[in-house]
């Protein structure tokens, strides 16, 4: 059987720099295959290479056993090979429907004809979508069904989905499989791109791992467990000291009560929630997507408004407050650590030492309005170091960098406004396996230090293993608080989805 | 592979630098009088108040907007300062009154972008008509031309006045370049302002008030045009509010554009402005001695700004890593 796609020796540099080094790889028809790695093996640079986003600087791509090169997206999926993005690549101001049907448009394109079309269609598929809906007011998870679903339109013979599990709920990734194995019956071949172990195990036919653009083993799903996998992606085995709860652990004691939330309400979001925080330890927050967690702590922190009639009361350490903008928040001591740090989390065109200066002068800890680049350099030496930056130096722009080391410097931009409260949303998402344990780290020593500590997280292992105390989230409330030692993953999941 | 590597050290300031050095070379061999120093004195002093729109504009496009009431602010408040002199208020009064108006309007335009949160280009575009419709209807008497009334005292100097040898327009806009210079690259605010440009959510959250710093980025912008008005009014003995209604506003962006700064907020700098204010001088004035017309010299000029961005684009192709929502 001649693989559908296959890559010899293929070589990409961007200025010089190489982020794939003559890695081959095959796909078989009707093939589930899994590519992992730590963020920054090359994993997203690969695939892209086999969807026509980038060319290939050296090295062949075979497709259907004849060398293909592909000089766009669009051309790609002409030729049966389509990719979901990361960052989803619909059109927000058109319709569900008019997403699945764009490039295939009839000329003459009636919408009614392509409603129902669409509406048959999404049914087959099992995913509850409706097709007149703008795309702009679909959630994460709804949007990547979506894209799911404009793959499998376009008759797709190779579908590469880039970590298409992050954003879905357990019982939309139930769907999400069974309409894999659907396709895979199908004859439509798979690449899995994924930082879900136990998913790529379950689902795959093949995994192959890469380190640093290089491909390091290919072989049956069945051949590998979790701990060889991290093995092989990190060149060692940490699985153990990440999220084992079988290491006995201390539980920090309540400190003194730094946040009260009374009521609290914002829209449909948040409805009536109240629970409090405490200093000296890490409060853990679990809930799905959409369940109002992200709003919660946006809240406090003045990020958004809470509704003016009715919205509750937040109490910090005994004073009501209420946040317009994060300005007073951040000069209370109250600070918020994105889970989108692309978008909201650090200047883009600015180096690592400007990034983190900026926060300094932004909270007026300096007292200074002329800016002074010692004072910035030394900033930066004093954070890199502590948080383990890799970097060549604190002048390189924070874009460059892998997303481990980007979430260190978000992080960093946050510490230097000295925090009383911080509240952290996501905390380790898109971060590799090695940076997660130095995070955990980091977010350990600040509970130490006496700081009141959130963490916001719909991984359940991240939650056990870190937080002090386990609040749980459901449709806009915190339902249910449990003590480490009374917590189990089952239970927790029970709270947040019933 | 050298070349290749010299190749990717380009960029737009870079490739208009290049051009305007070159097209200096062509010019001072081919034209007569062009290296002559009375010459090249009237080509930056020609650019001098197109230089100093420029650094106001440059101020509003880093921080991600855009502001086209600047050739407004400029006309009317320095046109009704000289008229408020002509009816005999004392100067001092009459020229703080002027600035006074200017930095009040860009302020409420200001407060338009960053409270009301209409998008800067209508913001601006309103009132910019605003400000010509309402100077010209209550404000300025008489014809569109204000001229100079006599005794305007030392003040006359900045557009007429010589320091060191050197035109006074030119001193003026050399010392406004250094002053924005120093506040963009060493005050906070100037760091805010980058910042701001860069990623807005990022600042809000880091705890910068976002909507006072892009009103003071109008006001600035506002005081800026002001000092552009006195010594275009002061060089000329004049101020002719249909200025308002040429395209300048149009060269000013063309400036800022044409040397790099990036539409999109957040990635430009001085040099830029002085880059791009240099090359439409020696053009203009290169063209002005070969006595090529107007209109065709407009044409030229809009060639040069695709080319550079067309070259920078082909040099430094936007890919997902540096590309920008709303990138040109």
């Amino acid at each position: 059987m001649t693989p559908v796609l296959e890559l010899k020796t293929v070589f990409k540099e961007f200025h010089g720099v190489a982020a794939i080094r003559g890695v081959d790889f095959t796909l078989m028809p009707g093939e589930v295959h899994s590519l992992l790695g730590e963020n920054g093996a090359g994993k997203s640079t690969l695939t892209k290479i086999m969807a026509g986003v980038y060319e290939a600087s050296s090295g062949e791509v075979l497709f259907d056993g004849k060398p293909r090169v592909f000089g766009s997206p669009a051309e790609a999926l002409h030729n049966g090979i389509a990719m979901v993005f990361q960052e989803t690549s619909l059109i927000p101001s058109l319709t569900v429907a008019q997403n699945i049907y764009l490039g295939n448009e009839k000329f003459l394109n009636r919408l009614r004809g392509i409603y129902i079309a669409a509406q048959q269609f999404l049914q087959s598929l099992n995913f509850g979508v409706d097709p007149t809906m703008y795309v702009s007011q679909l959630g994460a998870a709804q949007k990547q069904m979506v894209e799911i679903a404009r793959a499998v339109h376009h008759k797709a013979r190779v579908i590469i989905f880039d970590e298409p599990t992050a954003t879905l709920t357990p019982e939309e990734k139930h769907h999400f499989f069974s309409l894999i194995k659907r396709l895979k019956r199908d004859g439509v071949s798979i690449i899995f791109i994924s930082h879900a172990l136990e998913e790529a195990l379950e689902i795959s036919d093949r995994i192959t791992i890469l380190r640093d653009g290089q491909h390091v083993v290919t072989d049956e799903a069945s051949n590998f467990d979790r701990d060889t996998i991290i093995s092989a992606m990190v060149g060692r085995t940490l699985s153990e000291e990440l999220y084992s709860r079988d290491r006995k652990r201390t539980v920090r004691p309540y400190g003194r009560k730094v946040l009260s939330v009374q009521n609290l309400s914002m829209g449909k979001m948040v409805r009536n929630t109240s629970f409090s925080v405490y200093g000296g330890q890490i409060t853990g927050i679990f809930g799905l997507i959409g369940s109002g967690r992200t709003e919660t702590a946006k809240i406090i922190s003045g990020v958004i408004k809470r509704d003016f009639f009715h919205g509750g009361e937040v109490r910090l350490e005994g004073r009501s407050v209420r946040y317009r903008v994060p300005r007073p928040a951040v000069k209370d001591g109250v600070v918020y650590v994105t889970e989108d740090r692309k978008i909201e989390g650090f200047f883009e065109t600015k180096s690592i030492a400007e990034n983190i200066y900026m926060n300094l002068l932004s909270a007026d800890l300096n007292k200074r309005s002329v800016i002074s680049h010692s004072e910035m350099m030394q900033l930066a030496d004093e954070w890199t170091a502590k948080l383990n930056v890799k970097a060549i130096d604190a002048n390189a722009r924070v874009i460059e960098l892998s997303g481990g080391n980007q979430q260190k410097v978000v992080i960093a931009r946050s510490l230097v406004q000295l925090p009383k409260l911080i509240i952290f949303d996501e905390p380790t998402r898109g971060v590799d396996v090695g940076a997660i344990a130095e995070l955990h780290r980091v977010i350990n020593e600040l509970a130490d230090a006496g700081l009141a500590v959130v963490v916001i997280s719909s991984y359940l292992p991240e939650i056990l293993n870190l937080a002090d105390r386990i609040l749980v989230s459901r449709q806009g409330r915190i339902v249910e608080e449990f003590s480490v030692d009374e917590a189990t993953e089952e239970k927790i999941m029970y709270a947040a989805v019933h | 592979m050298d070349i290749g590597k010299a190749f990717r050290l380009l960029n737009q300031e870079r490739i208009v630098f290049l051009l305007t050095v070159l097209l200096f070379v062509v010019f001072s061999l081919t034209l007569n009088n062009f290296l002559a120093a009375g010459n090249l004195l009237s080509l930056v002093r020609s650019v001098a108040v197109l230089g100093i729109l420029g650094l106001g504009m440059l101020i509003v496009v880093l921080g991600r907007g855009i502001d086209l009431s600047l050739v407004a602010t400029m006309a009317i408040s320095v046109a009704w300062a000289m008229q408020l002199v002509s009816q005999g208020m004392p100067v001092y009064a009459a020229m703080t009154s002027g600035l006074l108006f200017a930095l009040g309007i860009a302020l409420i335009t200001g407060i338009l972008v960053a409270y009301a949160e209409i998008p800067p280009l209508f913001a601006t575009l309103a009132m910019a008509t605003f400000i010509y419709g309402f100077g010209r209807a209550h404000m300025i008497t008489g014809t569109d031309v204000v001229y100079m009334p006599k005794d305007m005292g030392w003040i006359v100097e900045l557009g007429q006045g010589h320091f060191l040898g050197l035109p006074m327009p030119i001193v003026v806009a050399a010392a406004m370049a250094l002053v924005v210079f120093l506040f963009l690259k060493y005050t906070k605010l100037g760091a805010f302002i980058y910042a701001i440009g860069d990623n807005l959510p990022a600042s809000r959250i880091g705890g910068i008030s976002v909507r006072p710093m892009l009103a003071l980025q109008y006001v600035i912008s506002g005081g800026i045009a002001f000092v552009a008005g006195i010594i275009t009014a002061t060089s000329v003995e004049a101020m002719n509010t249909r200025v308002v209604n040429s395209n300048m506003i149009y060269d000013v962006i063309l400036v800022v554009v044409l040397g790099g700064v990036g539409l999109s907020g957040g990635r430009g700098n001085v040099r830029n402005v002085i880059v791009g204010t240099l090359l439409i001088g020696v053009l203009m004035n290169g063209m002005t001695i070969m006595d090529v017309q107007y209109t065709i010299q407009n044409v030229i000029k809009s060639l040069i700004l695709l080319l550079a961005i067309v070259v920078d684009s082909i040099v430094n192709p936007r890919d997902e890593q540096t590309g920008q929502q709303g990138d040109i």
